[in-house]
């Protein structure tokens, strides 16, 4: 791998506001009614001990795909950077990784008829050393991002200090999204 | 509380796609595809999807889409942007909107347009108003805006015509907050979150009713874990979900538990001695007043225990003056709107926290950074909306002898408009110009509003879309965005001045115009063309800017000017040594301990000091020159309150149909207690009825713990009457349909939380 690439997600930070899911749409010309990345929110508990659940839902970016492996045509490949990607022209919509990605990160482009998901913006932004477009567009700072390999960086910094939660690590798919859980409120 | 697909009972998203079959006249849509033509460079702004105006930048791809984010140049956003601020070219783009004139040619608020060029629809418009103002006076014609510098150039205009009846959506807004302000400081003061270490909430909502900086600091503040963040709310709101504490204050409480917090730092002699004893005048007064307000006496109004009040108050008291009683940005709750505004602001002055570090303090304008630095250290601006005052009485009395005698003349009270046109007191009225103002939907009892409207001979709606309000116009006009306007220079001081200007990013589709032009060109038709000094945007502008290019030139490059003022706070001695650093003649005007202490000496205050007892106000409305527990109730005998407030990804009137937006949230419907709804026979997604002695408004119930069972809540902004607004049209409830037209006492606020039944259907 020539890079590690890491995305923090602070749900300390998330207000949930749905910025980082335009900001995507307007990037990548995400279609009407389906999404790369949103934010869902959970009240939990019973009145007045409550608490409230921030998830971000997109791709993870696994190190170990289960995208990649059913994928029929090689479509769904990773790159030697380490990330998960689509190859428009061999997809055919076959639907096995919809149903492998245990994230619920890809879908089908109505536009296009061909499975879509989040890039981290690889082509527009990270191989032009840009930011995504939601860790740009983020009102509270919420996201972090960078390879990890470069110790000054935030992501490193905030990787060092915060304890980390990969999701649905026991499946061993290795995430590259990590995530700082919320420390306020009922947690379940 | 969630949006989207977690919660598809709440957030319905749209399943269809574009189907618009009927096209609407005059829109967007009408005229087929559109290439946009705008540079593939960042340009930079300010964003109008909110009142925020958070400086912006954005540049047109390819032709065809506006990528939006935060402007850089302004330290406190980065890239940063909320979710509307980046669906601008949602708007720009909405085959919904309008870009061309239309004329009414049904009955009035009948929906039947035709098309009209923009020398039609102008010229009628100015020959119309001229004839209003022959028959009538000039009095007879109502202007309204929001507040911004829309309003300022309306005001402007109002006044050149001759009319006093200028009206912004202060009364529905700020209009408390505003008016304590004055009554008490003389002017607006602004909060320190970044510094502060404990924060007293009482419902300022910055997680949904978002302003990036504001947000931003908010944010960092809450999640730092060596802070404090309380919040009281009657619904688990964003930013009560990020507290250290939420307490679920009953609705219109707030004022009982402010003064217990009052009473309990008296009573121990735990505030600030010196800063009272210095600074302010009428401590003994409110001494007397809050003798009552115990915490005990707070726990049966706000449903809070005592206990927590006494914690509270030793908590702040510890933390002071690094600490913050949040005054919210929007305040119409309860009748007794200015006295909870001013008891915040008095609890503020106790803690000392006036001008240092973590508190509050005075906008740092150019006039004010120039007189303290003894020198020119900051470019001062010309005002471009000249406006002689006009000596007739208001139709809302605002300014005049009686009830209204302490509202601003510059703002007015937009409930006071159904009874004056419809009883014709103080006398007639019979012209309307709205731009960008909503009121069919943003204020209170738009039914009764509607029966005014339809007695008008002549109303002029300028907006985006064919709104509510636009509907009942006699000639809409078709407003360019703020992606497609260039505009004047406006200001932002907070510790140091900044200042900011919006420039174009799209040439207008259709060639769809600014108000500027509308009004100048206005102006010209009806013989006062003299009025302004200037004949176009790039003439306003060098005017305003007093000729200074270089100034011109840093807010077309960057669109925010600032100066490398140091941040000013006058009581803070390493602030004002920093400043005098700087700018060495200052020097003269320390104090003995090295603080600027004499700004805070003579203020706009009829005293010239902080007043925490106000004569004026005790002489015109017994009872009120201090905080005391008045007109708590908002339920009028009803068992149940209704609330309402903001979504992060919606405007109060305005953004609904935008089709992003609308993606996100496209209804609203009411929140309710699990047990309430039981109680009620009702299911989640259920159909029931508000009702109470205004109206009886259809609902569909979102049943959540997040509330409490006495209460429920509404998002603003639904329940759209206007069929060509496709994606909301009768969409979720209105909320300011059961709201009555009675002001808020002393400052006029429209009164938000009101008492309602549950109904079922």
């Amino acid at each position: 791998m020539q890079k590690q690439y890491r995305l923090l997600y602070d749900e300390n930070l998330c207000i949930g506001c749905q910025a980082c899911s335009v900001a995507c749409r307007m990037e990548n010309s995400v279609p009407d009614n389906v999404y790369r990345v949103q934010v869902h929110m959970k009240t939990l508990g019973v009145f007045p001990n409550l608490g409230m659940q921030y998830e971000r839902h997109s791709c993870v970016m696994c190190e170990n795909p289960p995208c990649v492996s059913v994928c029929p045509t090689n479509a769904s490949f990773q790159s030697k950077d380490g990330l998960v990607h689509i190859d428009e022209k061999s997809c055919i919509s076959c639907k096995y990784c919809i149903l492998a990605c245990p994230y619920h990160a890809r879908f089908i482009n109505p536009l296009k008829n061909v499975v879509e998901k989040c890039t981290f913006c690889y082509e527009t932004r990270v191989s032009k050393e840009l930011l995504p477009a939601c860790v740009s567009t983020c009102p509270t700072d919420a996201l972090s991002f960078g390879d990890m390999r470069q110790k000054e960086s935030l992501v490193h910094q905030k990787s060092q200090k915060e304890v980390l939660v990969f999701p649905k690590a026991h499946l061993g798919t290795k995430p590259k999204v990590a995530f700082i859980p919320n420390r306020k409120g009922i947690k379940s | 509380m969630a949006y989207l697909q977690a919660r598809r009972d709440f957030l319905k998203i749209a399943t269809t796609g574009v189907s618009a079959s009927v096209l609407i006249p005059g829109s967007l849509g009408a005229l087929g595809d559109v290439a946009l033509k705008g540079e593939d460079k960042f340009i930079r702004s300010v964003c109008e999807m909110c009142s925020s105006r958070c400086p912006m930048e954005a540049r047109v791809v390819n032709g065809k889409t506006v990528l939006i984010q935060g402007n850089s140049f302004a330290k406190e956003m980065g890239t940063s942007l909320c979710a509307k601020g980046v669906a601008g070219a949602s708007q720009l783009y909405d085959p919904q909107r309008l870009v061309t004139p239309l004329i009414r040619v049904g009955k009035r608020g009948e929906n039947k347009w035709r098309e009209a060029s923009w020398d039609e629809a102008l010229s009628l418009i100015s020959r119309k108003f001229s004839a209003l103002k022959e028959r009538y006076g000039a009095r007879s014609v109502i202007f309204s805006a929001k507040t911004g510098e829309q309003y300022d150039l309306l005001r402007s205009f109002a006044s050149a015509y001759g009319s006093p009846n200028i009206f912004s959506h202060w009364s529905s807004c700020p209009i408390a907050i505003e008016s304590a302000f004055a009554h008490t400081f003389g002017e607006k003061l602004y909060r320190d979150f970044e510094n502060s270490t404990y924060i007293l909430n009482f419902g300022h909502n910055l997680f949904e009713g978002l302003d990036i900086p504001l947000t931003k600091a908010m944010a960092h503040f809450s999640a730092n874990p060596s802070k404090k963040l309380v919040v009281c709310d009657p619904r688990f709101s964003i930013i009560a979900s990020k507290a250290d504490e939420w307490h679920p204050i009953k609705a219109g409480s707030d004022l009982a538990f402010i003064l217990s917090l009052l009473h309990v730092w008296i009573r121990d002699g735990k505030y600030d001695k010196r800063f009272v004893d210095e600074y302010t005048i009428g401590f003994d007064q409110l001494s007397d007043a809050i003798k009552e307000a115990t915490p005990q006496w707070q726990q049966t109004l706000t449903g809070i225990d005592a206990k927590v009040v006494e914690r509270i108050a030793a908590e702040m008291y510890a933390a002071a003056p690094r600490c913050i009683i949040d005054w919210g940005h929007k305040a119409t709750t309860t009748k007794a709107e200015f006295q909870r505004t001013r008891a915040i602001l008095i609890a503020n002055i106790l803690m000392g926290n006036v001008e240092k570090e973590g508190g509050i303090f005075f906008a740092k304008t150019a006039e004010r950074i120039n007189t303290l630095a003894c020198e020119k250290v900051v470019p001062e601006l010309s005002d471009p909306y000249p406006r002689p005052r006009i000596n007739e009485p208001r139709l809302d009395g605002a300014g005049e002898e009686g009830e209204h005698r302490f509202i601003s003349r510059s703002h007015g009270i937009l409930q006071a408009i159904p009874d004056a046109i419809l009883s014709q007191k103080p006398y007639a009225i019979k012209g309307w110009f709205l731009t960008r103002h909503n009121p069919l939907v943003t204020v209170a009892y738009p039914q009764k509003m509607k029966e005014a409207m339809e007695q008008l001979e002549f109303i002029v709606v300028n907006d985006v879309y064919l709104s509510d309000t636009a509907m009942m116009a006699d000639v809409v006009l078709p407003e360019a965005t703020y992606l497609e306007r260039d505009e004047g220079i406006s200001k932002y001081s907070f510790k140091s001045p900044v200042y900011a200007m919006r420039n174009r990013i799209v040439q207008p589709i259709n060639h769809t115009k600014n108000l500027i032009e509308i009004i100048r060109d206005l102006a010209e038709r009806m013989g006062f063309g003299s009025h302004y000094a200037w004949k176009n945007i790039t003439e306003l502008r060098a005017f305003q800017a007093k000729g200074d290019a270089e100034l011109l030139q840093t807010l077309l490059m960057r669109g925010v000017a600032s100066f490398d003022v140091p941040p000013l706070l006058a009581r803070c001695s390493s602030s004002v040594e920093r400043f005098c650093e700087r700018y060495p003649k200052s020097h003269l005007l320390k104090d003995t301990q090295g603080l600027f202490s004499h700004m805070l000496h003579s203020l706009k205050t009829p005293s010239g000091k902080i007043e925490i007892f106000s004569a004026e106000i005790e002489k015109a409305f017994k009872g009120y020159g201090v905080p005391r527990a008045v007109d708590m109730d908002v339920t009028q005998g009803y068992p149940y309150v209704l609330t309402s407030g903001k979504s992060a990804v919606h405007t109060n009137g305005h953004t609904q149909n935008i089709p992003y937006l609308n993606m996100l949230l496209s209804s609203n419907p009411i929140w309710m207690h699990p047990n309430t709804a039981k109680a009620h026979g009702l299911k989640m997604g259920d159909t029931f009825y508000l009702q109470n002695a205004i109206s009886k408004e259809k609902a569909t119930v979102f049943i959540t713990e997040g509330i409490r069972p006495d209460t429920l809540f509404a998002y603003m902004g639904f329940g759209r009457d206007a069929p060509a607004l496709k994606r909301t049209h009768a969409k979720g409830t209105n909320p300011s349909k059961l709201l009555s037209l009675e002001s808020a006492t002393l400052c006029g606020a429209m009164i938000t939380n009101v008492g309602v039944n549950i109904v079922k259907a």
